[in-house]
C-alpha cells in the first residue's frame, strides 16, 4: 500500500518533470493551459497568476499533485473543454472492451497453456507455440487489419468500424460504460449493436496478448505436474480431469493473476492502435488524435491516467493474490 | 490422453522427457546449442542476414550522403526507392520486375523495404545497448550499495514501468519533437528501467559470492569491484533477455511509425508504409501486407533465438 502510493507520487513527479523540461518558461506553460492560438498578454498573465506558474518549482509540484488528484488536468486544444471531461467520457469505452478482451485472453491462455503443458513436446504443444509466436511477433495493426478483412469485408458478418450503429440514438449516459448504460435503459437493439461492434477489437487485443499467458500457464503446469501431490492424487484414483482441476489449475492460477495485471498495460497500449483501425472512439483514439494535433496536455494527462490505472491494477492483483493463495492468506 | 500416460509423465523425471537435452554433451559453448537447435538456428540465420544487409545498405547510404550522391544508397536495389511520383507505375501488382508491387507514388515496395532496414536495425541495437548501459549501471550500483539509493531507484523504475511502453514512447517523442532521433531517445527512456531491474536482481545474488567478498577483504574500492566483478557477471542472463527485446523494440518502433511518429516522409519506414497502404486494403493488398510481413519476419526471428537462448542460459531446456 505504501509502495503503491509512493510509486503514484513518483509517477506524477516524472510527468511533472517532463512537462517542465519541455515547457521551461511560465509563458509557454500558460499558453498550453489556455489551449488556443489566439490570446493576449493580459490573458497569459492572468493564467500565470491563477495557476501560480511563476512560483518556485516545489510549490508548483505540490499544486500539480493536488490538481491531479482533483482530476484537474487543463484544457484540450481541439475540443476546447477540460481534458478530464473528455477522458471521463472516453475511458469507460476503452476500459469496457479492454476488460472483456483481457478476460477472454486469460481464459484462452489458460486453455492453450495447460494443453501445451500437458502434451509437452508433442504436436499440440508445437502447434500452440507456433500460433502464439506468430501473434506475439505480429504488429498489432497487421493482426487488426487481417481480422477486419476476414470478418467485416470478406465474410461480412461483423461491422468493420465504429462503436455502434451511427444511425441509432445512444441511450442516456448513466455510468459511462456503453454496454451497462444500454442494459439499464433496456435498449436491447443498441446493446446488440454495441456487442457486434466490440467483437473485432476484443479479438484483436486477446489474440495479440494471449501468448504471454500461454507461456506462463505452460511453465506452471509443467512445474505442478512434477509435484508430489499430483502423483498422490493419481494414486488416490482421481481421473486426469479431476487432477487437472484440483491441483494443476488451482496452483497455476497464482502466477496468472499477477500476469493479468501486467497484461492490462499491454492491452491499453494495444488499444491505441486497435481503436485507430476500428475507429472505435475511446481513450486510445483520443490519444491518437492528440498526437496528430500535438496536444501536449491531452497526451500527458492520458499517459498519467494510464499509469495510475496500471498501478491500481497491480495493487488489486496483490490483494487477489492473497485471496487465491492460501499460503499468503495464513500469514 | 490416457490417464496412464499422464501418470507416467507425472512420475518421470523432467530431464528425461526432453530428447534434446539428452543429445548434447556437457560443458559446451552456447553456440553449440544454438546451432544444433532448429528453432534458434532459423532465428539466427534471418537475424544475420538482416544485420549484414543493414550494415552494407547503411554504410552505402552514409557514404552516399557524404559524397552528396544519394544514388549510391540504392545502387544494390532493383529500383530507386525515393523515385519521384509516377502515375503510370502507381499501385502495380507484384510482377517479375516489381516483386512486391508498387505504392501510390509508383515506387518499388521491395526497394523501399530494403532501403528502410538500416534504420530499424540501428534503432533496435542502439536502444537496447543504451538501455543496458544506463539501466545496467544504475541497477548494479543500487543493488550493490542497497539502502535508500536502492529503494529510490526501485520506486522510480516502478513509476516508469507503470506506463505502457508504447504510450510513454508516444508521449515522449511528441514532446521532444518529430524525427528519427527523438524516437530513439524516447525508446531509450522507456527501455532502461527494465534493465535496471534485471541488473539489480543479478547484483543481489552476486554481491555475496566468494570472489566479491575476497576482493572486498583485499581492500579493493567499491567502484573497482562493481566494474571488475559484478557488472561482467550479471550480464549473461541479460543478454538472453536482450535478444528477445531487440524484436520488441523493432515492433514498438514500427508501431510508432504506423501512428505517424518517427522517420519523416520521403524516407521509407516499414510501419509507415503499412499505414499508408491500409486505406487501399484489401484491393491493393501488397501495399500494406509486405511491409507488415517484413516486420513479422524480423521480430519473430529475434523471438525464436531469444526464447531459446533464455531456455539455455537459465537451464530450463525442458520447458
Amino acid at each position: 500500500m505504501v509502495n503503491a502510493v509512493i510509486t503514484l507520487i513518483m509517477l506524477v513527479f516524472i510527468v511533472f518533470l517532463l512537462v517542465h523540461i519541455i515547457l521551461p518558461t511560465p509563458q509557454a506553460m500558460a499558453k498550453v493551459y489556455i489551449g488556443g492560438t489566439h490570446f493576449t498578454q493580459a490573458e497569459i498573465n492572468a493564467i500565470i497568476e491563477q495557476y501560480g506558474l511563476n512560483k518556485p518549482l516545489y510549490v508548483q509540484f505540490l499544486n500539480y499533485l493536488i490538481n491531479v488528484f482533483h482530476g484537474n488536468f487543463g484544457i484540450d486544444t481541439l475540443y476546447k473543454v477540460p481534458v478530464m471531461y473528455l477522458l471521463g467520457k472516453f475511458i469507460p469505452i476503452t476500459l469496457e472492451f479492454v476488460i472483456i478482451a483481457i478476460i477472454l485472453q486469460v481464459l484462452l491462455g489458460i486453455f492453450t497453456g495447460s494443453v501445451a503443458g500437458m502434451w509437452r513436446n508433442r504436436v499440440p504443444d508445437w502447434v500452440i507455440k507456433a500460433l502464439y509466436l506468430i501473434t506475439w511477433a505480429m504488429p498489432v495493426f497487421l493482426l487488426a487489419t487481417l481480422l477486419q478483412f476476414a470478418f467485416a469485408y470478406y465474410a461480412k458478418v461483423l461491422p468493420p468500424f465504429n462503436i455502434a450503429n451511427p444511425l441509432m440514438i445512444p441511450p442516456k449516459t448513466i455510468t459511462g460504460f456503453p454496454l451497462i448504460d444500454a442494459a439499464i435503459e433496456g435498449d436491447w437493439p443498441y446493446f446488440d449493436s454495441l456487442l457486434q461492434h466490440m467483437v473485432l477489437p476484443v479479438l484483436a487485443i486477446a489474440f495479440a496478448g494471449f501468448g504471454i499467458t500461454t507461456r506462463i500457464m505452460r511453465a506452471s503446469t509443467i512445474d505442478v505436474l512434477d509435484k508430489d501431490y499430483v502423483k498422490l492424487s493419481y494414486m488416490k484414483g482421481l481421473s486426469s480431469w479431476q487432477v487437472f482441476r484440483k491441483t494443476v489449475l488451482r496452483n497455476s492460477l497464482i502466477p496468472i493473476i499477477t500476469l493479468t495485471a501486467l497484461t492490462f498495460g499491454f492491452a491499453i497500449a494495444g488499444a491505441v492502435v486497435i481503436e485507430e483501425i476500428f475507429i472505435y472512439k475511446g481513450m486510445g483514439f483520443y490519444l491518437y488524435q492528440s498526437t496528430v494535433s500535438l496536444d501536449y496536455v491531452a497526451i500527458l494527462s492520458t499517459t498519467l491516467i494510464v499509469g495510475i490505472s496500471v498501478i491500481i491494477a497491480n495493487f488489486i492483483a496483490d490483494i487477489l493474490y492473497a485471496v487465491v493463495d492460501p499460503r499468503v492468506r495464513l500469514e | 490422453m490416457k490417464a496412464v500416460d499422464l501418470l507416467k509423465k507425472a512420475i518421470g523425471i523432467r530431464k528425461d522427457v526432453d530428447s534434446f537435452s539428452k543429445r548434447v554433451p556437457e560443458n559446451v559453448s552456447i553456440w553449440y546449442y544454438v546451432i544444433h537447435d532448429p528453432q534458434a538456428l532459423i532465428g539466427l540465420i534471418i537475424i544475420a542476414l538482416f544485420i549484414v544487409w543493414s550494415i552494407v545498405e547503411g554504410s552505402l547510404q552514409i557514404i552516399g550522403g557524404y559524397l552528396k550522391d544519394p544514388a549510391l544508397g540504392w545502387i544494390l536495389l532493383p529500383h530507386n526507392p525515393l523515385a519521384p511520383p509516377n502515375a503510370a507505375l502507381s499501385l502495380k501488382p507484384p510482377s517479375l520486375s516489381y516483386l512486391f508491387g508498387t505504392n501510390l507514388e509508383g515506387e518499388d515496395i521491395l526497394s523501399r523495404i530494403l532501403y528502410a532496414a538500416p534504420k530499424d536495425a540501428t534503432a533496435a541495437f542502439l536502444v537496447v545497448g543504451l538501455a543496458i548501459l544506463f539501466g545496467g549501471l544504475l541497477g548494479t550500483v543500487a543493488g550493490y550499495f542497497g539502502g535508500w539509493l536502492d529503494e529510490a531507484l526501485m520506486r522510480i523504475t516502478d513509476a516508469f514501468l507503470a506506463i505502457p511502453g508504447l504510450i510513454l514512447a508516444i508521449a515522449l517523442s511528441i514532446l521532444i519533437g518529430p524525427g528519427y532521433y527523438s524516437v530513439l531517445i524516447a525508446l531509450t527512456i522507456v527501455w532502461w528501467p527494465i534493465y535496471a531491474r534485471l541488473f539489480r536482481g543479478q547484483t543481489l545474488t552476486i554481491k555475496y559470492r566468494g570472489y566479491v567478498e575476497v576482493s572486498r577483504l583485499f581492500g579493493e574500492s567499491s567502484l573497482k569491484i562493481i566494474f571488475k566483478h559484478v557488472f561482467p557477471n550479471a550480464i549473461d542472463p541479460v543478454v538472453a533477455y536482450a535478444a528477445l527485446d531487440f524484436g520488441t523494440v523493432i515492433l514498438t518502433y514500427s508501431t510508432l511509425a504506423f501512428l505517424g511518429i518517427g522517420v519523416q516522409p520521403p524516407y521509407p519506414e516499414w510501419g509507415a508504409m503499412a499505414s499508408n497502404g491500409l486505406s487501399f486494403f484489401p484491393g491493393v493488398w501488397w501495399y500494406t501486407l509486405f511491409p507488415s510481413l517484413t516486420i513479422l519476419l524480423v521480430v519473430i526471428s529475434f523471438i525464436l533465438l531469444g526464447d531459446r537462448l533464455q531456455d539455455i542460459i537459465s537451464g530450463r531446456l525442458t520447458y
